[in-house]
């Protein structure tokens, strides 16, 4: 008797999913919907939960659901997400896709590149958008794929897609410039002959980040590239032996230095400073510039500011009227770990988060700006007005540098942003100058070159 | 169980015991015994972090420690402020706990009370506290030295070199000292009233009856808070340090702990993180024991 149960059972078991498949729709457009093709229909995202939130993913799960029926999206989302996954990843058992902020607390992602633990994911972007007549590497904007936050090893093979992008540089009050005729900067020289015209207001210079040293890489590989193009950016990043004794490497610790000791430029009491104060005080009035990024307003949305104050952003000076002006370019990112039980689909989730109505859906939820061409427009009603103008000033000519160092080997004790930026604050306390930062990177670079070349060379 | 004398344990007694002991030890071993393992053994491995794979290298990450000038700095800068936290503080406390320990005083209960508090508040508020006190133009220390006449010194106090680690070194005292006072005034309690009185028809005063009464008795005390001083300076600073400078400027204010975080999860070096807290468990247990023995040099009776 039990026997004809486990069969009636199974039968209808059996007919039940070949009646699913049937009843599958496919779209008009692309091949969306084709959810009949994967194996494995259970997707584990992991995802950070900070600026941009989680209501992004989890409205795109959804979405991704509905267009290919049958599958099924977990989403994990946490403030700490690294400290939830970190023991899945270690067990060897990591989720299928991961969303890790650039900051990289944790140091998640700078150890998956380290142990190579990413997947190549080089095919998706050779396969055709979903919702568009194009390669998906075509509709990203130019030069994300190559730049090292997609490819770390500098060998050309992609491991991690890019997601929001945000443009970084020299922040003024709009208002306070036009109300006084003041005329944006176009080069550093321009820029400290601001300086009279600041005295004259009472107000310091510049300001930045005081205890985070970090923010100034948003002048510093703009300004390394404005001092030698691409060959003196390429030195800087891969640890070129010979880079701070260059023209490009002198004249960026020749303008840290000024920046320090020229007095007025640099406010008072700036050293000490946490990000949050540094631009309230900036906001206020107390500095004429500040170092930051396209999340300016809305991070500081509700901060006291001086009357009619107006973001307004600069970029980057160069160091001759030649050079264009430029900013700082970061991207977010996506990855796929190697071991992900579910590669199949996360290639497939990750096509689809480049689709038009993904975009958009991440302008409306997470008021960020995907990588990819036309997204700006696509959200502009949505984004703060600061935020708008710096991607638009980005699209208008500000020549965007990817700044990202070269992948240091696994046992390389060199925590490189801290080698490169705490000891600014010794140009700016006047206790260091230009000539001895550079003297002490340049012994840096070359252990770093020695590392990586010794690496490589086993 | 049926006793059959008073303080005796019998067997069914010790059964019961063990089982009472057992959820504690097991928790204990579990969460603190199991994990210190691993650490001195993952100190010996190269590991990400992130990876299921060690890689075996011996004691090449302690050989590399001590090649490392920003470890060597925050081990100096922990040291530096081992010898300017815990001494100020227990003499503070000492001082306080003898002042409010006299019946004259009415408002001691008041002053014990709020001298107390700063050690209840979790580290990560006194941190932030400090932030906007030590603020270089609007914080409290700002307005007090304008209030006196000298407001003409904008001290960044955390922004120079020189002067961050003393003022991490005052938030750290601020945050003990009222914690060891309860301490010492209930070991002041403890002392019999009779000796104090002996004392006094000698024609004793009271700051010779402190230095030859108290001091002398709560030797036993002191030395033991003397170790909790020092293990609380390596704990502390880490939540301090990392709020208040991140190590700044200049790696000035980096201490032992901040460094381990950095290169465990800012540089996925796990091995070499845990090779430094190797170092700093050795270190402590060092100069415990190291207190200890002064200690019991100097306590002759």
């Amino acid at each position: 008797m039990r026997r004809i149960w486990s069969l009636v059972f199974l039968t209808v078991l059996t007919f039940s999913t070949v009646w699913a498949e049937g009843s599958k729709e496919t779209k008009g457009e692309g091949s969306v919907g084709a959810a009949s093709g994967f194996a494995n229909k259970t997707l584990n995202v992991a995802v950070f939960q900070g600026g941009y939130g989680r209501d992004y993913f989890d409205a795109v799960a959804a979405e991704f659901e509905k267009d290919y029926p049958g599958t099924k999206i977990n989403v994990t989302a946490s403030p700490r997400i690294w400290d939830v996954i970190r023991p899945q990843i270690v067990a060897g058992n990591p989720p299928d896709f991961v969303y890790l902020s650039e900051g990289d607390q944790g140091g998640l992602t700078v150890g998956m590149i380290k142990d190579r633990a990413l997947l190549d994911i080089g095919d998706v972007f050779e396969m055709q958008a979903l919702d568009q007549d194009a390669k998906l590497k075509d509709i990203i904007l130019p030069g994300v794929l190559s730049s090292r936050f997609c490819n770390p090893y500098g060998d050309g093979k992609i491991y991690l897609a890019p997601y929001n992008y945000v443009v970084m540089g020299l922040w003024y009050n709009k208002n306070f410039f036009d109300t006084n005729g003041i005329q944006v900067p176009k080069t550093w020289d321009e820029f400290f002959a601001l300086n009279a015209v600041a005295k004259k207001h009472g107000r310091a210079l510049f300001t930045y980040q005081g205890i985070y040293p970090g923010y100034l890489e948003e002048i510093i590989f703009p300004a390394v590239w404005a001092a030698g193009g691409d060959e003196a950016l390429k030195a800087f990043s891969n640890f070129d032996p010979n880079f701070w004794t260059s023209d490009a490497g002198k004249k960026t610790a020749a303008l840290l230095e000024r920046i320090g000791y020229t007095d007025n430029v640099l406010m008072k009491g700036t050293v000490a400073l946490n990000h949050t104060q540094a631009q309230t005080e900036f906001m206020k009035g107390n500095a004429m510039f500040i170092v930051n990024g396209s999340w300016f307003e809305s991070e500081m949305k509700d901060a006291p500011r001086e009357e009619g104050f107006q973001f307004g952003f600069a970029g980057v000076p160069s160091f001759d009227p030649k050079t264009p002006v430029s900013c700082m370019a970061s991207y977010e990112t996506f990855f796929i770990p190697a071991k992900a039980k579910n590669p199949q689909l996360a290639k497939e989730f990750l096509r689809y988060l480049y689709t038009k109505k993904s975009v958009r859906l991440n302008g409306e939820k997470a008021s960020g700006v995907m990588a990819v061409k036309g997204a700006v427009e696509l959200v502009k009603d949505v984004i703060t007005p600061a935020a708008y103008n710096t991607y638009k000033a980005v699209e208008s000519g500000m020549y965007p540098v990817a700044g990202r160092w070269a992948v240091l080997p696994s046992n390389s004790k060199l925590v490189i942003n801290d080698e490169v930026y705490n000891p600014i604050a010794g140009i700016m306390n006047r206790q260091m100058t230009g000539a001895e930062y550079a003297a002490k990177l340049d012994k840096i670079w070359k252990q770093a070159r020695k590392e990586i070349d010794a690496a490589s060379g086993q | 169980m049926r006793r059959n004398g008073i303080g005796k344990t019998h067997a069914g007694d010790t059964g019961f015991l063990a089982l009472c002991l057992l959820p504690g030890l097991l928790l204990y071993g579990f969460f603190m015994l199991y994990p210190a393992v691993r650490v001195f053994g993952a100190s010996l491995f190269e590991w990400s972090g992130t990876s299921d794979t060690m890689r075996f290298v011996g004691l090449d990450n302690f050989k590399y420690l001590f090649t490392d000038k920003n470890a060597l700095k925050s081990l100096a800068n922990t040291g530096l402020l081992m010898l300017m936290v815990p001494v100020p503080t227990l003499a503070l406390s000492l001082f306080f706990a003898a002042v409010l320990s006299r019946p004259d005083i009415p408002e001691r209960v008041f002053y014990r009370v709020v001298f107390f508090f700063p050690s209840i508040i979790s580290f990560v508020v006194v941190a932030i506290l400090w932030s906007f006190i030590y603020h270089p133009t609007m914080g409290l220390l700002d307005y007090l030295l304008k209030g006196i006449g000298l407001g003409g010194i904008e001290v960044p106090l955390l922004g120079n070199e020189k002067t961050v680690l003393p003022a991490i070194a005052v938030i750290l005292i601020w945050q003990a000292f009222g914690y060891y006072m309860v301490m010492y005034i209930a070991g002041m309690d403890a002392i019999p009233q009779d000796i104090y009185e002996a004392a006094e028809l000698d024609g004793a005063s009271k700051t010779r009856q402190f230095f030859c009464i108290t001091l002398p008795l709560l030797w036993e005390l002191i030395r033991t808070t003397l170790i909790f001083s020092m293990n609380g300076v390596i704990v502390i600073s880490f939540t301090v340090v990392n709020i208040l400078t991140a190590g700044g400027p200049n790696w000035a204010s980096d201490v032992a702990l901040t460094n381990m975080y950095r290169q465990a999860f800012g540089n996925a070096n796990f091995g070499y993180a845990m090779s430094i807290a190797v170092v700093v468990f050795i270190v402590s247990v060092f100069l415990s024991v190291l207190s200890r023995r002064i200690g019991r040099d100097n306590n002759d009776l």
